[in-house]
Formats: structure tokens, sequence, C-alpha cells
């Protein structure tokens, strides 16, 4: 195929070109703020005093920063410590995954906490009355439960980091905002026009999974009397 | 008895208060102690360095770029003739791409680009991240303080343009004072024009939308590169009304690397003598 393109063909070319880079870094930093921000809920919620003041700082701090000033610390300052992943743009891609998992951590391991306390602690009690320890009824009682009441949350989480990974094009990362500046290069009386199918390119991939896990799941556990809010 | 289960209950709030102020205090001392503890880490290297040694000077990136094989250019695509990408095969294009593709030829290794946001293109040079700055950069004295120019290869002019109904005229930068003026954010044109008390500099990370909002009036006049006016053009009705001719444009390094600026300045140069980068130049600007 061969330019110059028409608006449909541009389209096609964004999302072939760009949308698998967007996905990857958006469940990539979902999957590793998943897991530190579930450690740190624990640190938190089950944590001695030094140890939930270290989560407490983390997040405080994480939560702090806007994420283009830690898009560029890691991508542009810190770059060096990514050399092992070999090419350049592995480096670039790795950096600001990592900034967006750090950052999501920090609110997610909030979103964990919320759930691990509204778990009746008289759960904990029975669990350890018929002799489990304490981590043993973390493990099979209170986080199953609370990883399923924290999923309309979790949704929300999701809308941000998709939406926030556009801000790594800053470092030259080819996600869809990249390419679409591209596009708009070549072809500047289509600007709005470029701009308008991202946004809705954007929409598509938020909409069902908010409305999926956000609604209907919020729904289904206020039927199952579980989950705050009427 | 009611009194005494009532002081009680008084006691526990109280002592429950003074135990979240101190959770409050702990969280403030942990920032603090963090703050301190990084602090103190940063400086324990200048610390314990012995005076009487002469530093070591640090390896030439010359010998790193020969040992990796690759040679990092950092570059910001979006300025034509420049540095594009080019939107049918995903990949960049441009008169800066070519030289730097020749300058690499030269050293006998090849480019890794990336492609980052101008404004930190320097800091990531001055980081490491990258080896050289390939972004039709002009040589100004405050890049010239961090980062090391090397030989310089083109002069382009930098010009006033308004719309083809606007009746503005002007024989000098300092004539546009109380205008609104567009520049793009960092470059040579924002500090020459924010040097001049009056006029109302608007800054914009993008040309594309400088462009669009001098079309709807929002701004009176734009001041960019020449070369990148053409392209706008052919989609605005607009006018060159003021030229100035710009420094000269050339790539950056880090201090500290005779070997690597030795390679490129010759590079460079050797170009020059048996006439490539003139027929690059004749193929980029016509």
């Amino acid at each position: 195929m061969q330019g110059p393109f028409g608006l449909f063909d541009i389209l096609i070319l964004i999302i072939i070109r760009g949308l698998p880079t967007t996905l990857a870094l958006t469940f990539l930093s979902l999957a590793i703020g998943f897991l530190i921000g579930t450690v740190l809920a624990l640190m938190r919620v089950f944590g001695h005093f030094i140890v939930r003041y270290i989560a407490i700082g983390y997040e405080k701090i994480f939560r702090g920063i806007p994420l283009l000033v830690l898009i560029f610390i890691f991508g542009a300052a810190l770059l060096g410590w990514f050399a092992w992943t070999g090419s350049l743009a592995n480096a670039i891609f790795v950096a600001s995954m990592l900034s967006l998992a750090l950052r999501s951590a920090a609110y997610q391991s909030e979103i964990f906490r919320g759930a691990i306390l509204s778990v009746d602690p008289g759960q904990i009690m029975a669990a350890r009355s018929i002799g489990m320890t304490t981590t043993q009824a973390t493990r099979s009682i209170i986080l199953p439960q609370a990883f399923r009441l924290s999923l309309p949350g979790w949704a929300n989480e999701y809308a941000v980091v998709i939406k926030d990974t556009s801000l790594a094009s800053a470092i030259g990362v080819s996600d869809l905002i990249y390419q679409a500046q591209a596009f708009t290069w070549d072809y500047p009386a289509l600007f709005l026009a470029i701009i308008l199918v991202v946004a809705i390119i954007y929409f598509v991939f938020t909409y069902p999974v908010t409305k999926y896990l956000g609604e209907s799941m919020t729904l289904k556990l206020r039927q199952l009397g579980l989950g705050g809010g009427r | 008895m009611l009194r005494e289960s009532q002081d009680s209950q008084k006691g526990g709030i109280e002592r429950k208060m003074s135990e979240g102020s101190g959770r409050t205090m702990m969280s403030i001392l942990l920032v603090v102690g963090l703050v301190i503890g990084f602090s103190v880490g940063y400086m324990i290297p200048v610390l314990t360095m012995p005076r009487y040694h002469e530093p070591t000077p640090p390896p030439d990136d010359y010998n790193t770029i020969l040992l990796r094989g690759t040679i990092r250019v950092g570059t910001n695509s979006g300025w034509p003739p420049f540095e594009m990408l080019n939107t049918t095969t995903n990949e960049l294009y441009g008169f800066d791409i070519d030289l730097a593709e020749l300058v690499a030829d030269y050293i006998g290794v090849t480019v890794e680009w990336v492609d980052m946001d101008f404004d930190a293109l320097i800091g990531a040079c001055q980081a490491g991240s990258i080896d050289m700055i390939a972004s039709a950069t002009f040589i100004t004295a405050e890049r010239c303080e961090v980062l090391q120019p090397l030989c310089w290869y083109i002069r382009t002019n930098e010009v006033i343009v308004v719309k083809t109904s606007s009746l503005l005229v002007i024989d000098n930068l300092t004539d546009l004072v109380g205008y609104d003026v567009g520049v793009q954010t960092g470059t040579v044109e924002d500090e020459e024009l924010s040097a001049i008390p009056g006029i109302n500099v608007v800054r914009f990370p993008l040309v594309e939308t400088m462009f669009q909002q001098l079309d709807t009036g929002v701004l009176d006049a734009v001041y960019v590169d020449e070369p990148i006016v053409g392209l706008y053009s052919t989609v605005y009705s607009i006018k060159i009304i003021f030229t100035v001719t710009a420094p000269p444009t050339a790539f950056y390094i880090r201090y500290g690397s005779d070997k690597l600026s030795a390679a490129i300045n010759s590079a460079i140069a050797e170009g020059f003598a048996d006439g490539t980068v003139d027929a690059l130049i004749a193929e980029w600007f016509g």
C-alpha cells in the first residue's frame, strides 16, 4: 500500500502500528502494578508499623509525582538502567512501562487495602479459631474475597492507565499517539479528524471494561450483599 | 462508676488521637529521612573521594560506541525536511537522518534512533541515554555550556509568518511588542522572543497546533524555521513577512569525548569535501 492514504487507511495503519504497543504497555504495567500493589496493601494492613510507614511513604511519593516527570526520569535520565534489554527501543519501552507500573502500584494498593479492610474481621477470627495461621487465613479467605470486591475500583484504574500510556510518546514509544502525530505531519489538513479517531479508539477500549467490571460487577456484588454503596 | 467509665473512654480517645498524630509524625519523619538518606547517599562519593588523586578520565564515548556497534542518536520527528516519520514505511527519514547515517558509516557502526520530545533531548544526552543529538539543533551559547557542538552543516532562516489577510508589517523583531506570537517550546525562536519584553509569547509543544491557532486568529504571528513553512503553506493561507538568518545548525555530543568529536567532525568535513553533503542538501532543500 502506498500513500497518499484516505482517512480510513490512516485509521487502520494507526491501529496496526500503535495499538499493540499501547495495549502491551497497559497490561504489563497493570500486572506489575498489581503485584507491587498487593504487597503494599498487605504491608499496610498486616505489617509491623515500620513496614506500614514504608508502604505509606511509597504511596505518598508516587501519588505525588506527575507521570510525565516519572517517564522523563526513567526514560531520559536513567535509561542506562535498562541496558540489559538489548536495544534502545526495548529500553525505552521498559522505562515507560516501569514508570506506569510504579505509579499504578501506589493507586492499586489503596484499592486493595480498602477491599481487604471491607472483608468482615470476624472471618479471620473464625479462621484462627479453627486452627489456621494468619497467613493461611489471609491467603485463602481474605484475599480471594478482597480481589473480587476490588474489581470495580480496579476497572477504574485500568481506564486511567490505558489513557496515561499516551504520555509515553514523549520519549518515543511508538504508541497510538506517536503514530497519530506522525500522520498529522503528512496530512496537516486531517489533523482534527486523526485526533478524533484516536479518541474513539481509546474510548472503545475503555468503555466495555468500565461497563462490565465497573457497573455490572458492582450490581452483582450488591446482590450478593457485598461491597459498599447503594 | 459512670464517671470512671467516661474518663476511661476519654482517655482511650485521647490515646487514639495521640497515636494518630504519632503516625502522621512518623510518615513525615519517614519522608524527611528518605530525602536526607538519598542526599547523603548522593554526596558520599564526593565526600570520600581522595583529594590528592587526579580523577581517572571517564572512558571516551568513541570506544563505547565501537564496542557496542551502534551509536544512539536522539531526534524529534515532525520537523520537515530535517526529520520526519515516513507514514508508509513507519521509519524516520529526512536530511538529519541521512547525515547521521553518513557519520555512522564513517565510524563503522549502525544508528539506533530514539525519537523523543525536543525539550528532553539535551537532558537525555547529558545523562548519557543518547550519544548524539541530530535534530536541526542551532548552536547557542546556552546549549554550548552543557553540550559540545560539532562542525556545523547548514544555515537556515527563521521567519515571521502571518495569515495572508493580515496587514501586519514589521522591520524588526521588536515591532512585535503587543502582539501574540507563537513559538515551539525550547527552540531558539522561543529564547529570542522571550528576551524582548512586551511580546506575548505563546509556547506550543507541537508546531501543528500553532498553525491551527494562527488560522483561527488566536495568534497574530508565528515565529518558526523557514523550511517547515513550505508544508503548511499548502494547507493554510499564510505568508512570510520577515526573515532572520538563523544560527548555524550542528550535531551535539557530551563534552569529554575528543575522539568521538574528531571522528564526527572529519566525517562531516569529508562529506563536504567529496560533495556528498552538498548532494544531500540539494536533495532535501531543492
